[in-house]
């Protein structure tokens, strides 16, 4: 909001001026006043907030804004652009930016720096495939004890396809030099303040030149939302939205591993084979969260909903899983007790997400608990009960959805 | 005439609510959008005007409305990372008013 960035970033790293902080400090004194009246929204769970660019999507805060997509869009194969969800980490987010002045850095220990424009980028070979994008604390609501942190529902992911230039290919035209160990990953979003750390993400050189590690200009097929990383983003398919970079401007290759604040202390995971801890306890040793855990939902029919007596239903849901594609999902519509496989949908590659869909008509009126568990091809499955660690993590038990049949 | 005050001010409101939401691109090669206003619905109570201060010059007020009913070590366990973590900068005697507040108002008050 106080920051237009126009692609001179000194413009915004020392932009935060006296001026500004008293422009906010009255805003929030005006507000204030505002927000002592009596509101009919106010309390309810849920208030739909529509941003530019977005469809009505679930606030969870708006400054720097996290928005949830509603569940009813995952019964789409792709999640449209204006319902994906939105998370940003700082405040200081790009509200504008100028293609003409706007440039991609490559720097660090390479052989040439390169400042590269969005047309030069878009001269690598072009790549694109669908790859679920999901924010490392999706579902954080659900952990028990609660955690501290964005208190995500299931809306805090999609299945988008992105296009773009290989990573690898850019930095090959940079010229990694010998000694390399991380590269680093600066978007255009800054701090309030220079005490606040800037969100920089590193991979390590072997993870940053696999082939489908891209820098993204496209999501399903136009231009990505300013609010989703306009010009370019970074596409870690089967990774956590943590290394996805938005509005990505800077890369740096390193000798040494990045010790930034956004690796060497948040998005961490206890370093146990479940990533998980007893619930309410601190971990001793913690890693880099990294990539995404096997997972279904249901979708369709909703959870609390009914549906009558003998009609035929199909329920439906999606499956993924970190980067291997899903071998089956089974599905019981008795609370656990039996189980029936699903039947998937189209393929699109082992980083999308796949429906499933499980014929249904129930005989008997009553409450019915519906839960899907997906296993992917190398064995990985989820757990009937949430996983506990401090930072609200991987979550991914199998879910049950409740269904009133009369 | 009145009457016609009113109508006009109510096609501005909707001129207005209109234009928010909604991507402004003026050239090609330049994207712009513009954020919606944010609202604040902290509770009031002792403290309120410390914490409008010292936390939203960083974030919004639903960052705080949005999180658990936190018991008072939580509270006051959040506000240290903001200092020691985030960086932001708040007195000590800010810090104690600020947890207090949040434990009173949005946690289990101890």
């Amino acid at each position: 909001m106080l920051c237009k960035h126009d692609g001179k970033e000194d413009s915004m790293k020392d932009g935060f001026t006296r001026r500004d902080f008293l422009k906010t400090a009255g805003m929030a004194t005006a507000m204030a006043a505002l927000g002592s009246l009596p509101s009919p929204v106010l309390g309810s769970e849920m208030r739909l907030v529509k941003y530019p660019e977005k469809t009505e999507l679930i606030l969870l805060t708006s400054r720097p804004p996290q928005l949830e997509t509603p569940l009813h869009y995952f019964k789409e194969a792709i999640t449209p652009n204006e319902a994906l969800f939105v998370r940003w980490h700082i405040s200081g987010i790009p509200t504008s930016v100028d293609l003409n002045t706007w440039r991609l850095k490559i720097g660090g220990n390479v052989d040439r720096m390169l400042e590269l424009t969005l047309d030069e980028i878009k001269k690598f070979e072009k790549v694109a495939y669908t790859a679920v994008l999901q924010c490392s604390g999706n579902s954080r609501r659900f952990f028990d004890p609660r955690v501290p942190g964005g208190q995500w529902g299931d809306g805090a992911m999609g299945n988008v396809t992105w296009t773009g230039a290989r990573l690898k290919d850019i930095l090959s035209k940079a010229g990694i030099k010998p000694g390399s160990v991380q590269v680093s990953f600066d978007g255009l979003d800054g701090p309030p303040f220079p005490s606040v750390p800037d969100l920089v993400k590193s991979l390590p050189v072997d993870k940053a030149i696999e082939d489908d590690i891209l820098v993204a200009y496209e999501m399903n097929g136009t231009p990505l939302l300013m609010l989703n990383g306009f010009p370019t983003r970074m596409v870690v398919p089967g990774w956590y939205a943590t290394y996805w970079v938005k509005s990505l401007h800077e890369i740096n290759v390193l000798t040494r591993p990045f010790e930034g604040f956004w690796v060497k202390t948040a998005y961490r995971i206890p370093d146990t084979p479940c990533g998980c801890v007893p619930p309410g306890t601190a971990p001793g040793k913690t890693i880099p969260i990294s990539r995404m855990t096997t997972r279904s939902l249901i979708i369709d029919p909703a959870n609390r909903s009914s549906t009558p007596l003998n009609k035929p239903v199909e329920i439906m849901g999606i499956a993924f899983s970190g980067g291997y594609s899903i071998k089956d999902v089974i599905v019981s519509v008795d609370g656990g007790k039996t189980w029936g496989e699903a039947r998937l949908g189209r393929d699109m590659g082992r980083y999308a997400w796949i429906q499933w869909f499980f014929p249904w008509r129930p005989l008997k009126p009553g409450t019915y608990t519906l839960m899907a568990k997906a296993t992917n091809s190398i064995g990985e499955s989820q757990p009937f009960e949430g996983l506990w660690n401090p930072g609200g993590y991987l979550w991914n038990k199998v879910e049950k959805t409740e269904v009133v049949v009369k | 005439m009145k009457k016609i005050a009113i109508l006009f001010s109510i096609i501005g409101v909707i001129a207005i609510c209109l234009a928010y939401g909604r991507a402004e691109v003026s050239t090609e090669t330049i994207k712009t959008i513009t954020l919606p206003p944010e609202r604040v619905d902290l509770k009031q109570g002792k403290g309120l005007e410390k914490v409008l201060i010292n936390c939203q010059v960083c974030h919004s007020a639903d960052y705080i409305t949005m999180q658990p009913i936190f018991s008072k070590a939580q509270w006051t366990a959040e506000v240290n990372k903001m200092i020691r973590v985030y960086g932001a900068r708040i007195s000590e005697e800010n810090a104690k008013i600020i947890s207090d507040y949040l434990s009173e108002n949005y946690g289990r008050g101890q």
